[in-house]
């Protein structure tokens, strides 16, 4: 653990038992969101370079033809992978990141499949063949929240993605066909609890400082929720009111990645 | 397939009964504390050791113990033959099942100290994460491990079109939505809490308050564990 | 109020009463005392505790525990005490040039020993010290928090059972007994029965009543 995050975590309780927070956003403030969609678009089929107050978060896309599942024949695949680069954080080597980081891309994950925004169904190529789709997410620079960033960066990568050519069996690099389809937006919502106060988009600090976190994604409906990331617990109203925020946030954030 | 047939699931279940549960603790020899159980179809064996030196050494904290519980599924487990050791899936499960265990351990009793719990489930038919919790807390307590609290699961979910408590693997296989739920049962409060398909904000609240009370259940059947097992080693002669 | 009864069975979580005196393994949440382990609830008066059947060790100061050599460090001795946190022992307990002098010539590894815990610091880590080397004999393990039952009442259970079987016993505070001598079998039997019935009443006269009858029928 990062000791001035752990020593600056008395602080950040006691201010926001006051009502504050350390960067003078509101509880249910989201930070700055940027997203710039095609940063790498030479090569991979779609990209989004997104920035959340200092969070950066950069994900390519990558097509390729596969075999499907044995058990869903004709239906496209899609994986999620994170690396949580050493570059983003002096901590990502030496501690034990590796659930953390498989954490992050299955809740990300779980929120995109199961929304049913990649139409699987529509993604094979001929009998045998189906498209697979490598949703690769890269954090670069890691202050807090992401979940929601590399989430956000997903969703935004996918819907700039780009279908390659596909001809005589093979993949023609660098020529497209069309858009990937993609059916609805998820968003990733999380809330930090501290000091019993739910706290949305929290920072690295406040990460240090929280007693759990609940990120829930939705479309119109909901689609994925995950508690972790502490051992505090939560309330009966802690979970509607997470439920309430994801949807509403959720909605504004929406415009900005589809727009 | 249809999965309800006049309000009846394929078990003849209703739609808000959970499956047999039962626990017995005690039931390894080197393990400090353990508990078998058997949830429907599911088995699960969990086991605990003391507290003991933490490795690796830069996981130690010097202000309380780590707790760090490995979920594991057999290769037998399921119909298709899982590859042994852990997949990202069980990684997962690993990381959240530590940290609902931790919200109940007396932790600061031993700082600088490892506390390993180990899940394995021996049949899998839906429900494992809840069953394994379940069964881990029963063995942490039975190792008197010191807890604030006991942890409670169950999971609720969709099928056709309904909401109904802790599904079983053929109405999983069919169903679309799962919401896995542990919480503590003195203090009603949230430990774990996982979601994914698609449910409307009704349906989630109807799914967790199903699950809620689906855990309140199993704490019964966790609590007459507990109770008969020291009934026994008291009674002397 | 008192929500238990004496020697009433708990699990952890149950509360003991409201606006009680708290002790051993129970803890505080506003007026409320709970039980923290699965145990037996004890009340006397307007206070509650909770006897546990089954736990590891944690060191205590002035606990006499058995104790094996792990490691001989320039100084000093790290001794394995059976606990989730490290002993250490100073050479200074047997020599004045602890420093300078080969410390493995007092003590080496894999060395039993019984020695007295003098201090416990915040990490639960101790010092030992008067440090008794046991030679040949047999060590057994018995669980931590039935070695109160095992000694008994200022020492009368632990006392009759080396007079009755004529065996040496070293009791470790830490669940580790060493045995040595004449029917150390019988002796052993005497332990794991009062290990397994601890918390049952009138022992004393069954396990004197049991050794009378196990030695008879030799």
């Amino acid at each position: 653990m990062e000791l001035e995050g752990y020593l600056r975590g008395d602080y950040i309780r006691n201010i926001i038992k006051e009502g504050k927070r350390l960067d003078n956003r509101k509880f249910d403030e989201y930070r700055n969101l940027e997203i710039e969609k095609g940063y790498v678009g030479e090569k991979a089929c779609g990209s989004a370079f997104v920035k959340l107050g200092d969070t950066k978060v950069l994900v390519g896309i990558s097509m390729d033809a596969g075999e499907p599942y044995p058990d869903s024949p004709g239906q496209g695949v899609m994986t999620t992978s994170t690396e949580l680069r050493p570059i983003a954080s002096p901590y990502f080597e030496s501690g034990p990141p590796r659930q953390n980081s498989i954490e992050l891309a299955r809740v990300i994950d779980r929120g995109i499949r199961e929304s049913g925004a990649i139409p699987t169904d529509k993604l094979a190529i001929n009998d045998e063949k189906v498209w697979v789709v490598y949703i690769d997410i890269h954090i670069l620079d890691n202050g807090g929240n992401l979940i929601d960033a590399g989430g956000i960066a997903a969703i935004s990568a996918l819907l700039d993605t780009r279908m390659p050519k596909f001809e005589d069996d093979t993949i023609i690099r660098g020529e497209w066909d069309g858009k990937l389809p993609i059916e609805c937006t998820p968003i990733p919502c999380t809330v930090a609890k501290i000091s019993d106060q739910l706290l949305l988009d929290p920072t690295q600090d406040e990460e240090y400082a929280m007693d759990t976190r609940l990120t829930i994604a939705t479309t119109d409906t909901i689609n994925a929720m995950q508690k972790g990331g502490g051992f505090g617990t939560l309330t009966d109203k802690d979970v509607d009111d997470a439920v309430e925020l994801a949807f509403s946030k959720g909605n504004e954030i929406r415009k900005l990645v589809e727009g | 397939m249809k999965l309800l047939e006049n309000g009846k699931r394929l078990d003849g279940r209703a739609l808000d009964e959970i499956r047999d549960v039962k626990i017995e603790t005690g039931v390894l020899k080197r393990a400090a504390g353990s508990a078998y159980l058997e949830w429907g179809n599911n088995k699960v064996l969990a086991g605990v050791y003391y507290p003991r030196e933490m490795h690796p050494k830069f996981m130690r904290d010097p202000t309380k113990a780590v707790l760090r519980c490995t979920y594991n599924m057999a290769p037998f487990s399921v119909d298709d033959r899982k590859r042994p050791g852990p997949d990202r899936r069980s990684q997962e499960i690993s990381k959240i099942l530590s940290e609902a265990l931790s919200s109940v351990v007396l932790l600061e009793d031993y700082p600088d100290a490892g506390i390993d719990v180990s899940v394995e489930i021996l049949q899998a038919d839906a429900g494992t994460r809840c069953a394994g919790l379940t069964a881990a807390a029963v063995a942490i307590a039975d190792a008197g491990i010191p807890m604030r609290d006991l942890v409670s699961s169950c999971a609720a979910g969709k099928i056709d079109g309904e909401i109904a408590v802790d599904l079983m693997k053929d109405e999983d296989n069919y169903g679309d939505s799962d919401v896995p739920l542990a919480i503590l049962p003195r203090k009603k409060e949230v430990v774990l809490l996982q979601m994914d398909g698609k449910m409307t904000k009704e349906e989630f609240k109807k799914a967790y308050k199903l699950a809620f009370d689906g855990a309140m259940k199993v704490y019964e059947v966790q609590k007459a564990a507990l109770l008969s097992s020291m009934d026994s080693v008291e009674g002397g002669e | 109020m008192m929500d238990v009864t004496d020697r009433e069975l708990v699990f952890p979580g149950r509360i003991l009463g409201e606006g009680i005196e708290r002790s051993g393994n129970s803890f505080r949440e506003g007026r409320n005392v709970f039980s923290s382990i699965d145990g037996m609830a004890r009340v006397k008066g307007n206070a509650a505790s909770v006897i546990p059947f089954r736990g590891g060790y944690t060191p205590k100061e002035s606990d006499v525990i058995i104790g094996i050599v792990s490691q001989v460090l320039r100084g000093s001795w790290l001794i394995d005490i059976g606990s989730f946190s490290k002993a250490y022992m100073r050479g200074e307990e047997v020599t004045r040039d602890a420093l300078n002098s080969d410390l493995s010539k007092y003590f080496k590894i894999g060395d039993l020993i019984s020695a007295k815990i003098s201090e416990v610091n915040e990490l639960k880590s101790s010092q030992l010290m008067r440090p008794w080397k046991l030679e040949e004999g047999l060590i057994i393990d018995v669980n931590p928090k039935k070695i109160p039952r095992v000694v008994g009442k200022k020492r009368s259970m632990l006392n009759m059972i080396k007079d009755k079987t004529g065996c040496k016993i070293v009791v470790g505070q830490n669940g580790r007994v060493w045995l040595k001598g004449n029917n150390i079998e019988i002796a052993i039997k005497a332990i794991r029965k009062i290990e397994r019935e601890a918390q049952s009443r009138g022992l004393t006269d069954r396990i004197e009543k049991f050794l009378s009858n196990e030695l008879q029928s030799r």
